[in-house]
C-alpha cells in the first residue's frame, strides 16, 4: 500500500515537472507576439511622423518643390534612431514623382512595414499625392 | 503551478492589449490625416479663388479629394462626403467680403462625413473645416507744411489667431487713381512679428479725403483686401 502511494507521488512529481517545462516552452515561444506589436508601433511611428510634417503643409510643399534632400532630412529628424526608411511619392494617377531615392539605408532590416499616406497640397493648384513609407528596424 | 499559468495568461492578455492600442492609434492617425488633407484642400482652393479662380474650384477639388481617398483603401468601404456651407454669408462654401470699412474677409467652410467599414472597423466621423483670413486696416494722416504723412496699420488673422503675411501691398488714392505706397517718398514698413505691420509714407494728396487700401497674401497664399478712409489727426 505504502509502495503504491510512493509510486503515485513519483508519477505526480514527473507530471508536475512536465507541466512546468511545457509552460516554460510555451512562454519561450511567446515573443513572436511582441514582434507584431513592434511592427505595428513602427507603422504608427511612421504615420505620426508624416502627420507631424503634414500639419502645416510642409510635407506637400517639399514634394511640390521636389526638394528630396530636405524631405530625407525631415524624416531623419522625425523618426527615431535605429529606424531605416524608404519613401516613394506618387501622384493622383499613381505615377512615381520622386526622381531620387528618399531613404537613409539600402536595407530596411528585419520586420519591415509599409505605411500608405494620402495628402493634399495647400497650394492654389491643389495636388493630391500618395506616399508609401517603408520602415524597418536597423538592428 | 497555477500562478505560473495565470501569469502566462496575463502576459498574453497584456500583449493583446498593446496590439489593440497600437491599432487604435493607427486608425486615429489615419483619420487625422484625412482631416488634414480636407483642410489643405479648402485652404488651397480658397487661395485659388481669392487670386481669381472660380468659386466652383472648391467643389471640384473636394470631389477629387474624395475620389482619391476612396481609391486608396483596399480592405473595405471608404467614403468621404462633403457639404459646402450654404448659410449666409456663405455661398457654395465661400465668403469673400473685402469691405471699405477697414475689414476684409476671405473664408471657406465645409462639413464632412467620413465612413470606413471593413471586417474589424466601423468609423463614422463627422467634422468641419473652416479656413478664414481676416485683414484689418487702420489709417491716419497729418499735414505739416504742405506735406501729408500717412500712417497705416495692418493686422492679419488666420482663424482668429495672429498670422504672418507673405506679401503686403499698401495703396492710396490720389486724383482718382490708386497708387502704390511703396513708390511714395519716405515709405517705411515695420513688421512686429505678430501679424501686425505698420507703414508710413509721405504723399501729395490734394483731396481732404485720403483713401487707403491694404492687399495682403497670407502664408497659405490666400489673398485678402480691405479699404479704409484715413482719419486726420
Amino acid at each position: 500500500m505504502f509502495d503504491q502511494k510512493g509510486q503515485i507521488r513519483i508519477i505526480e512529481a514527473f507530471l508536475s515537472i512536465a507541466v512546468v517545462f511545457s509552460a516554460i516552452l510555451v512562454s519561450a515561444n511567446l515573443p513572436s507576439s511582441p514582434n507584431l506589436s513592434r511592427q505595428q508601433s513602427l507603422a504608427s511611428i511612421g504615420t505620426q511622423a508624416l502627420v507631424e510634417l503634414d500639419v502645416d503643409g510642409t510635407l506637400a510643399n517639399l514634394i511640390v518643390q521636389q526638394d528630396w534632400a530636405a524631405m530625407k532630412q525631415a524624416l531623419d529628424v522625425m523618426l527615431p534612431l535605429g529606424v531605416s526608411f524608404n519613401l516613394t511619392v506618387f501622384n493622383e494617377e499613381m505615377q512615381q514623382v520622386n526622381s531620387q531615392f528618399i531613404q537613409n539605408s539600402n536595407v530596411l532590416g528585419r520586420e519591415a512595414v509599409s505605411v500608405q499616406y494620402v495628402l493634399a497640397s495647400q497650394t492654389p493648384s491643389v495636388e493630391f499625392l500618395v506616399l508609401r513609407l517603408q520602415l524597418g528596424w536597423a538592428n | 503551478m497555477a500562478s505560473l499559468l495565470v501569469s502566462a495568461q496575463i502576459y498574453i492578455v497584456d500583449i493583446g492589449k498593446i496590439a489593440f492600442d497600437t491599432d487604435s492609434d493607427s486608425l486615429r492617425d489615419f483619420i487625422l490625416s484625412i482631416e488634414l488633407g480636407s483642410r489643405h484642400v479648402i485652404a488651397g482652393s480658397l487661395a485659388n479663388i481669392t487670386n481669381g479662380g472660380g468659386t466652383s474650384v472648391l467643389a471640384v477639388n473636394l470631389q477629387r479629394w474624395s475620389s482619391v481617398l476612396s481609391r486608396q483603401y483596399f480592405f473595405g468601404k471608404n467614403t468621404l462626403n462633403y457639404a459646402l456651407r450654404e448659410i449666409s454669408p456663405y455661398t457654395s462654401g465661400i465668403w469673400i467680403d473685402w469691405g471699405t470699412n477697414g475689414i476684409g474677409i476671405s473664408s471657406a467652410y465645409s462639413s464632412f462625413t467620413y465612413k470606413l467599414s471593413d471586417r474589424e472597423t466601423e468609423v463614422d466621423q463627422t467634422y468641419f473645416e473652416n479656413i478664414t483670413t481676416i485683414l484689418t486696416v487702420e489709417s491716419s494722416y497729418h499735414t505739416q507744411g504742405g506735406n501729408t504723412k500717412v500712417n497705416v496699420t495692418v493686422s492679419l488673422l488666420n482663424e482668429d489667431k495672429p498670422a504672418l503675411a507673405n506679401q503686403i501691398l499698401i495703396y492710396y488714392r490720389a486724383a482718382g487713381n490708386w497708387r502704390i505706397a511703396e513708390a511714395a517718398s519716405n515709405y517705411e514698413m515695420t513688421d512686429y512679428g505678430n501679424g501686425t505691420y505698420t507703414a508710413s509714407f509721405d504723399a501729395d494728396i490734394p483731396s481732404p479725403t485720403i483713401e487707403v487700401s491694404g492687399r495682403v497674401i497670407d502664408q497659405r497664399q490666400i489673398l485678402v483686401q480691405a479699404n479704409v478712409t484715413s482719419v486726420q489727426i
